[in-house]
């Protein structure tokens, strides 16, 4: 049995929070919360360390609710969601009937690194459908920029208000529609110098070897690591399924690697495209998956001319 | 095979692939060299009669007195490997199993054979059996003394055909981009290089002829010289593990396939990370 906003709904449901005030925030996250707890469904709160202490100190003490620890579970989207999966198919495979969880990205992921948040906030309509879900993600109005905002109103079906309200935000979008729009992420200022290395359908060995030249020293080793193993899998991809000429273009900063690889084809039919596995791995389809996971932000970007995937390792927040 | 683990200390076992007969007359003539310094008995097999042979090599030092007291041999391919059509792996190997026994009884230190072996490997059949051959044998030289040069000719075979056999060598001068051959310290094999889509398919064919078995539940494979290895190629070594009733161990430098195997939640790959 399903309890509050969400009894009688099937599958996920999933409510923003536009909020301009703690007293606003407190006001729809303590009754959300405690409905939880009443009814015995696992409660779950995954806030940065502010927001964090607003609500435990407003909660009961003991009052059952788990505090994810902050930052890991929002690092990379892929990874949040298969965290996400992880832990809502234990609290299932335990019985639960209803999951709550209430959530918020750190601010820092509203600027360059935003499209690939955007693409998460609509994959797991799609994502999290399969578990008895219902979650809030909280958005603060006085400090996400309004493209954001717009992002965030297409991504989610609901608004939960401060006065107990579950109002539909009108504009939500299927994720399926809205997934295969086209998105442009901002261009790396890197993106505007001239590339230190530039192949033309490199082998993806000749691709891994590139990277790990132009490393240097500059990533960690098991980032380089990670980096080499991405950008493998995306030069095989656009060999694979592509249409050529494969180009892949790498530059350098102190602090990060930006690879891009682009080809004629329109790019990956899939619509969750890195941010879901598709298969298991004997047929394909892993490997934009492991790429997302293995770098600091994944851009993909569609123009007439054909498919950019762009890799970033390192420090990925550059100013927008 | 028999006997104890540790690799001897003299292992070689390369795949030598040449366009010009000149740079084999090169390797044959340095092989020569670096075997009777050795004290060991030279085995030099080839499709040329053997008189043309020793005309060939009467110019190096010491060659015609040794041939003459048996220190070289010279033999076609047809004295060195029992054949038909297609060779009988298990057969050829207790062949050179016994020729080093002789080799060690009659007081040499050890056997050293280079083989141009392109007549026997022209079908796929023939590569087939000869692939399965050369692997087993590996694990007879590394670690007993015998070691080996396997000549083809790139002219008559093709780089495709020769990369079936060069990946089963410790050494080789053809490209490819991996390499799996007999392991030590425990391993079923080891496997160097770099393991992606390009060569899936000579991957699988190596795995399969390979055929590396488990001991005592775990299929150990030695990747500390692997380079790189993606996801689907620690698909198939578990796929090979789990035919086997086994779970693969891959024992590497590198922390990242570790990372690859916790993300795709492969339970039955184990990666020991080794300095």
């Amino acid at each position: 049995m399903r309890t509050g906003a969400a009894a009688g709904h099937v599958g996920y449901f999933h409510e923003a929070i536009l909020y301009d005030s703690d007293d606003h925030l407190l006001a729809v996250v303590l009754p959300f919360l405690l409905g939880g707890v009443e009814a015995g469904e696992p409660t779950v709160v995954g806030f940065g360390g502010r927001n964090a202490d607003l609500v435990r100190r407003a909660l009961p003490a003991g009052a059952g609710v788990t505090f994810l620890p902050g930052g890991d579970v929002y690092a990379r989207p892929t990874a949040a969601i298969r965290a996400y999966r992880e832990l809502l198919a234990g609290h299932v495979a335990s019985g639960a009937t209803q999951i709550r969880i209430v959530g918020e990205l750190p601010p820092v992921v509203f600027g360059a690194t935003w499209d690939w948040w955007a693409r998460y906030e609509s994959a797991i309509n799609h994502a999290y459908d399969e578990f008895p879900l219902w979650s809030m993600c909280a958005y603060d109005r006085r400090v996400t920029p309004p493209h954001v905002l717009a992002d965030v109103a297409r991504t989610h079906p609901r608004i939960a208000g401060p006065d107990g309200s579950h109002q539909p935000t009108g504009v939500y979008t299927e994720p399926a529609s809205y997934l295969a729009e086209c998105r442009p992420a901002p261009l790396d200022p890197l993106q505007h110098g001239v590339p230190v290395v530039e192949l033309v359908d490199p082998t993806p060995a000749r691709a891994r070897a590139a990277v790990r030249a132009a490393d240097s020293g500059l990533l960690p080793p098991d980032g380089v690591d990670d980096l080499v193993m991405a950008v493998s899998e995306v030069v095989c991809n656009a060999l694979r399924h592509g249409t050529p000429p494969v180009r892949m273009r790498l530059w350098c900063a102190p602090d990060r690697i930006v690879v891009a690889v682009h080809d004629h084809g329109p790019g990956p039919k899939d619509p969750y495209a890195g941010l879901l596995p598709a298969g298991d791995g004997t047929e394909g389809g892993l490997g934009l998956w492991i790429s997302h996971q293995s770098c600091d932000h994944v851009t993909h970007h569609r123009d007439p001319d054909g498919f950019t995937i762009r890799l970033t390792a390192g420090n990925a927040h550059f100013p927008v | 095979m028999t006997g104890g683990n540790a690799t001897h200390p003299g292992y070689g076992h390369a795949c030598f692939v040449y366009d010009d007969p000149a740079a084999l007359h090169a390797r044959t003539v340095e092989q020569v060299g670096v075997g009777l310094a050795a004290g060991e008995q030279v085995w030099l097999v080839g499709p040329q009669e053997r008189d043309a042979a020793a005309r060939r090599l009467a110019a190096v030092p010491g060659f015609t007195e040794a041939w003459r007291r048996g220190a070289v041999r010279l033999l076609r391919v047809d004295d060195a490997y029992r054949r038909d059509e297609i060779i009988d792996p298990e057969q050829q190997v207790r062949a050179y199993v016994h020729a080093t026994g002789a080799a060690l009884t009659a007081g040499y230190a050890g056997l050293r054979v280079v083989a141009e072996a392109t007549s026997l490997v022209r079908t796929p059949a023939q590569r087939e059996a000869f692939a399965r051959y050369e692997h087993r044998i590996d694990h007879w030289m590394r670690r007993r003394p015998m070691s080996a040069v396997c000549a083809y000719d790139r002219r008559e075979l093709g780089d495709a055909a020769i990369a079936e056999l060069a990946c089963l060598h410790p050494e080789t001068n053809a490209g490819v981009s991996f390499r799996l051959h007999a392991g030590g310290d425990g391993a079923a094999a080891a496997l160097a290089g770099e393991l992606d889509p390009t060569d899936e398919r000579l991957f699988a064919a190596a795995l399969e002829r390979a055929d590396p078995r488990p001991v005592a539940g775990r299929l150990v494979f030695d990747a500390t010289g692997l380079r790189f290895v993606d996801h689907r190629a620690l698909l198939r070594l578990r796929e090979h593990a789990r035919r086997h009733g086994a779970v693969a161990v891959l024992r590497t430098r590198r922390p990242a396939p570790a990372r690859l195997v916790e993300l795709l939640g492969l339970t039955d790959i184990r990666v020991e990370v080794v300095r």
